[in-house]
């Protein structure tokens, strides 16, 4: 019996390699693309919500997802919470001085 | 007429009065006009004779003193104690109505010798009611004084050998009328005039005659006792006979003082103290909780009684513990099902004990507290652990408990898909939860469970492991509320927030794309997971690296200024292996695909490690250590690769060993070789690689360093100035609920602040420190 090949899965193994895949659970992780990962601002990582953030909003889980990145025309980049409140005092980046406008922001 | 009554004399009134007076001593009947005709005598002799009142007083005093000399002899008349009590006590009483009664139609003689002039009965009766009752009526006093100057001082000494003989009586368990007693102790009470203290004359004589008697009575029994009945019923006794005495006293002394208890527990307890002590340790071993609640109770009404049991039950239960722990090294070191099961057991055992001898007593509950910390702590345990297990021994701090990483194991047990959560219900397993947090509570390094958890977690939530994702919720909340650090607890909770995220996110991929049934993806905050941890480079398998664009096209369109990064050594799958024997589904980690891909193109082939390395391109460690999974995996008989020549650890593995697919692999069931089925590969997932394992012990110990710091400056920053020892206890409540830092530690991190300005100690005191801006 063992000597000849079985009947049933010849067929199959033509088609079907030894090792076929059947699920596969990818697991990736995100960030913001940033240069710098701590903002400048509020000294907390930028993948963390802004400090103004973690102390209003320790019970709205969905709040986090809102305390985005905002990136200027410079480059730089900050919380976008932090950033708003900043250029109601002085409209420059406060790493570089210049002019700030808002180039792009996290989504 | 006013000359007339002006010549008034108090001789004229005072025969009519007096029998009226001697009538209502004897208490013999007066009547209506009688009781009138003295009040309106008494006013008349204190108004018109200036030296009326003075002789009024003199009669009256002379009266009283005649009608108490006769009680006097009436009362000695007897010579038998008993009888000689009731004449006493019978006599008495009616003295003391009558001395309520008297004093009344008196009130105007007392006004005038207070030297009030009295000059109306409106004001009369004003004055008296502002005075109230609190004053004592003069001829009240009268009354009241010369009954104890005649009668009371010849035969108190009588009395009160009479009483006390009656309450020896009594100790002695002879029945007898105990209203003598009573109505001897009211005659003390009543008698004081003073107004000061009342009770003086009571206090003087007959409480502390009653105090003599007791303690000579028990120094004589209480000993007697003892020698005779053993320590065990001297206990019982000394019990016993304080209640009665309590009782006793209740019925016998007035109120509010508690000396002859005191006296009593001096005697009974105080005096044989040490016997009673040295009984502790015996009784506690042997769990005598009806006799140590005995004991306590005794102990508890002496000072420093109860503290050496404190001393005790604290060291008993650290050494039972401790030797419970030694004597089970092996079984709990390996199990932490075992381990925590055994520490609770002991937790019970002795909680139990505390209760039910102790009624739960705070103090008691503290030394409980104390032991059980101690237990936790300890590191012999740990320190057999050490010599076996390389990975934590590698640590540069002083060895610590294991204690919390087998909790964390424990956590992961019940809240994982395993043999023991589905052995259990949801509400078993909750109490089990609850155990941990318990234990925890005692713990000292609290972070390293905390990591542990973090990482448990973490595998259960990637492999979609959970047994119930509500009860993981609940643990966090848990966590909470036994005071875990907000933050800790913060980033579990936010963990949990996000792989909800990336679920919708896999079903809006899942939707989006037709061809793809095959892949599921999670991708999630990095932030939130993976800070700091490194990443594993792969050459993933064609039919993996396919699914890889797509994915990143689709997340692209989703979100903007993010950047992706795979965790291959994360994710997992499960592929279908087919051999001349059967098909079989294996639950496998991304890295094993990898390797076992490899041979997709060539099955029959013995391949060379070196060439499993270029296929993967895994790094060294990764590919020996996947490859002595799927080698040498503990639940198979028959394993999925064959490898030659053989060696017993991955090390070992040399370029040119060689490893081929066993085609005879198959799944034993009841010692028959089965056709069909699934396994599952992975073991524990891997979070990080090798080398940062170690750096995950370093951390915990920098992530120490920096929380000492902050705590320190924190403290500073508020006190402005504070001394060493204040500082040091500060700091411990700060980060007790993280860990326990080492005297070392913070001495090495306040010479690193002074070091750098943001403090200085005091150039008068250098154990007093200074904050610096």
């Amino acid at each position: 019996m063992s000597e000849e090949p079985e009947p049933m899965d010849t067929d199959n193994q033509k088609s079907e390699k030894m090792f076929t895949l059947k699920k596969w659970n990818a697991v990736a992780m995100w960030s913001w693309d940033v240069e710098c990962d701590t903002c400048a601002i509020c000294r907390v990582q930028v993948m963390d919500a802004c400090l103004r953030c973690q102390a209003e909003s320790k019970k709205d889980y969905y709040g986090k997802q809102d305390c985005v990145v905002v990136w200027g025309e410079c480059n730089h980049s900050f919380h976008y919470c932090c950033m708003s409140l900043w250029v109601k005092q002085n409209n420059r980046c406060p790493l570089c001085q210049q002019e700030w406008s808002i180039q792009r922001m996290g989504k | 007429m006013l000359k007339e009554r002006g010549q008034l004399k108090f001789e004229d009134k005072w025969p009519a009065m007096r029998l009226i007076v001697l009538k209502l001593l004897r208490q013999e009947s007066v009547s209506p006009a009688e009781w009138q005709d003295l009040f309106y005598d008494v006013h008349l002799v204190c108004l018109w004779d200036e030296k009326g009142p003075s002789k009024l007083k003199e009669h009256l005093q002379e009266d009283i003193v005649q009608f108490i000399k006769q009680a006097q002899a009436r009362v000695l008349s007897h010579r038998e104690e008993q009888a000689l009590l009731k004449a006493y006590i019978a006599e008495w009483r009616k003295f003391f109505t009558q001395c309520n009664y008297l004093p009344t139609p008196f009130r105007q003689l007392e006004s005038s010798l207070q030297g009030k002039p009295a000059t109306g009965t409106a004001n009369l009766q004003t004055s008296n009611n502002k005075k109230g009752q609190s004053e004592e009526s003069i001829v009240r006093k009268l009354m009241l004084d010369s009954w104890n100057e005649s009668i009371f001082n010849d035969i108190k000494h009588r009395l009160q050998e009479s009483a006390m003989k009656l309450v020896h009586a009594e100790r002695n368990g002879e029945a007898f009328d105990s209203q003598l007693v009573i109505g001897v102790r009211e005659s003390y009470v009543n008698l004081c005039s003073s107004i000061d203290d009342k009770m003086q004359i009571y206090r003087e004589n007959f409480e502390a005659a009653y105090i003599q008697s007791t303690e000579m009575f028990y120094k004589l029994k209480g000993p007697e006792q003892l020698a005779a009945n053993g320590v065990q019923a001297y206990m019982r006794y000394a019990d016993n006979k304080l209640r009665e005495e309590e009782a006793r006293a209740q019925k016998y002394l007035e109120a509010g003082s508690n000396a002859v208890i005191q006296c009593c527990v001096k005697v009974l307890v105080g005096n044989t103290l040490p016997i009673l002590l040295a009984e502790c340790a015996p009784l506690i071993k042997a769990g005598e909780t009806d006799r140590l609640q005995l004991m306590f109770r005794l102990l508890e009404r002496v000072p420093e009684g109860v503290q050496p049991m404190l001393t005790e039950l604290e060291s008993h239960i650290t050494q039972a513990g401790l030797a419970d722990m030694v004597a089970a090294a092996d079984i709990i070191t390996q199990d932490s099902e075992k381990y925590v099961e055994r520490l609770l057991e002991l937790f019970r055992k002795f909680s139990m004990l505390v209760h039910d001898a102790f009624n739960d007593d705070p103090r008691f509950l503290t030394a409980r507290d104390k032991a059980f910390k101690a237990v936790v702590n300890d590191t012999t345990v740990f320190k057999l652990e050490l010599n076996t297990n390389k990975s934590i021994g590698a640590k540069s701090v002083a060895p610590e408990s294991k204690c919390p990483e087998l909790l964390a194991n424990y956590c992961d047990m019940l809240l994982r898909r395993t043999p023991l959560s589905k052995r259990l219900t949801s509400e078993e397993i909750e109490l089990r939860l609850r155990d941990v947090l318990l234990v925890l509570k005692y713990v000292s390094n609290k972070d390293v469970f905390m990591r542990y958890h973090k990482a448990h977690l973490t595998r259960r939530l990637i492999l979609d492991a959970s047994a119930d994702s509500e009860k993981e919720e609940d643990m966090v909340e848990w966590l909470r509320e036994v005071g875990m650090p907000a933050d800790y607890v913060n980033k579990l909770a936010r963990m949990f927030q996000d792989i909800k995220v990336s679920e919708d996110l896999n079903s809006q991929f899942r939707v989006s794309t037709t061809r793809h049934d095959a892949i599921n993806i999670k991708i999630l905050n990095a932030g939130a997971w993976a800070r700091g941890s490194e990443r594993v480079s792969v050459s993933l398998p064609v039919e993996l690296e396919d699914y890889i664009p797509e994915v990143e096209e689709f997340y692209k369109k989703k979100h903007s200024g993010r950047k992706l990064q795979w965790y291959h050594h994360m994710s997992n799958g499960t592929i279908t292996f087919a051999n001349e024997v059967g098909r079989f589904d294996l639950d496998v980690t991304t890295f094993q695909m990898a390797v076992l891909f490899a041979w997709n193109q060539r099955p029959n082939e013995k391949v060379s490690y070196e060439n499993l390395r270029l296929a993967t391109e895994l790094p060294d460690s990764e590919l020996r250590r996947t490859l002595w999974s799927l080698v040498a995996f503990p639940k198979l008989k028959r394993q999925l690769l064959v490898y030659s020549p053989s060696v017993t650890i991955p090390k070992d593995f040399t370029e040119h060993t060689l490893f081929w697919i066993n085609q005879e692999f198959c799944l034993i069931k009841n010692s028959r070789p089965q056709k069909r089925g699934k396994i599952n590969l992975i073991g524990r997932l891997q979070l990080s690689t090798e080398r940062s394992q170690l750096e995950d012990n370093h951390s915990i110990v920098q992530l120490r360093i920096l929380r000492t710091q902050e705590a320190i400056i924190k403290i500073l920053k508020m006190r402005k100035r504070i001394t060493n020892a204040a500082l040091q206890v500060e700091l411990v409540d700060i980060l007790k609920n993280m860990f326990l830092p080492s005297k070392k530690m913070i001495k090495e991190q306040l010479e690193w602040l002074i070091e750098h300005k943001y403090m200085k100690r005091d150039d008068d005191d250098i154990n007093t420190f200074i904050y610096m801006a």
